[in-house]
């Protein structure tokens, strides 16, 4: 998995961050995600298919404080309730990184689908077989969010 | 003077209402709409001065509205700002091609808008 087609995410994800919340993000240390051995606890996800000359999805995940805190933040009101609102808010939070991370990316032969968001309780995500996922851990004001990264090089 | 906002995400939408009423346009002078086919009813019943429109929308997406907008008589010389998280270079190319007036990469900056919002209602 290079890292020329992981980077462009993260820098969008930290800069939209700013833009979107005005919060810093900090990048913790990336390793190699194992949902049955993780005790990494997440309730909503944006996912972002890509295809082209890599194959695969980049995720961002938040657990369910996190993603109500970011939303009560941006709305200028206290979100309690985690329904459309939340669904809405960081669905667009993650097209915005979607968009970001493309025009970082313009140089190579890849088509970024647009984001699904899924939610629950540590929600299955189905990933490629065979292909290593890595989790690059944010700390932020809001608490942990995490970026999920699986590519497969196809040429 | 009358503002037409599209974007299918509701929260966005608010945001956007919320900028301009910053710059003391009123509620009643914002319209809005949730895509595409929503957004050409209300331009062909209202008289829209402006448009802040999404790029990737259900129904009836950003791009496919300007075409549609720019090639009808009526509603060829409206405004319309693309506000849109489309941020590669191709993406604002294919929107100028298309007939954008202008075009704000998503997240949004209140300064940003009501600057191009006095550029654009001088």
């Amino acid at each position: 998995m290079n890292v020329k087609y992981i980077n462009p995410f993260i820098t969008a994800t930290i800069n939209t961050f700013k833009g979107f919340l005005g919060a810093d993000l900090k990048t913790g240390k990336p390793s190699l995600f194992n949902s049955t051995d993780s005790d990494v606890k997440y309730d909503i996800s944006g996912i972002i298919g890509l295809a082209g000359e890599v194959r695969g999805a980049v995720v961002i995940s938040f657990p369910k404080l996190v993603a109500l805190k970011i939303v009560s933040n941006f709305l200028k009101e206290e979100i309690k309730i985690f329904g459309d609102d939340v669904i809405d808010t960081i669905g667009e939070l993650v097209n915005i990184i979607a968009g970001n991370a493309k025009k970082d990316l313009e140089e190579y032969r890849i088509v970024i689908s647009l984001p699904s968001v899924v939610k629950g309780p540590n929600h299955q995500i189905n990933w490629m077989q065979g292909v290593p996922v890595i989790m690059i851990p944010f700390s932020s004001t809001y608490g942990p969010v995490y970026l999920f990264v699986s590519l497969k090089d196809i040429i | 003077m009358k503002i037409l906002v599209v974007d299918d995400s509701r929260i966005m939408r608010n945001v956007l209402k919320n900028i301009l009423k910053e710059k003391e346009i009123d509620e009643d002078a914002i319209l809005e709409a949730s895509d595409g086919v929503e957004a050409l009813k209300l331009l062909k019943s209202n008289k829209v001065d402006l448009v802040l429109l999404d790029w990737n929308m259900p129904k009836l997406n950003g791009i496919e509205l300007v075409k549609i907008v720019r090639a009808e008589e009526e509603l060829k010389e409206i405004p319309i700002i693309m506000v849109t998280s489309e941020a590669a270079r191709y993406n604002v190319m294919e929107a100028i091609k298309a007939g954008v007036t202008d075009y704000i990469i998503k997240p949004i900056r209140g300064e940003i808008v009501h600057k191009k919002l006095e550029e654009l209602l001088k």
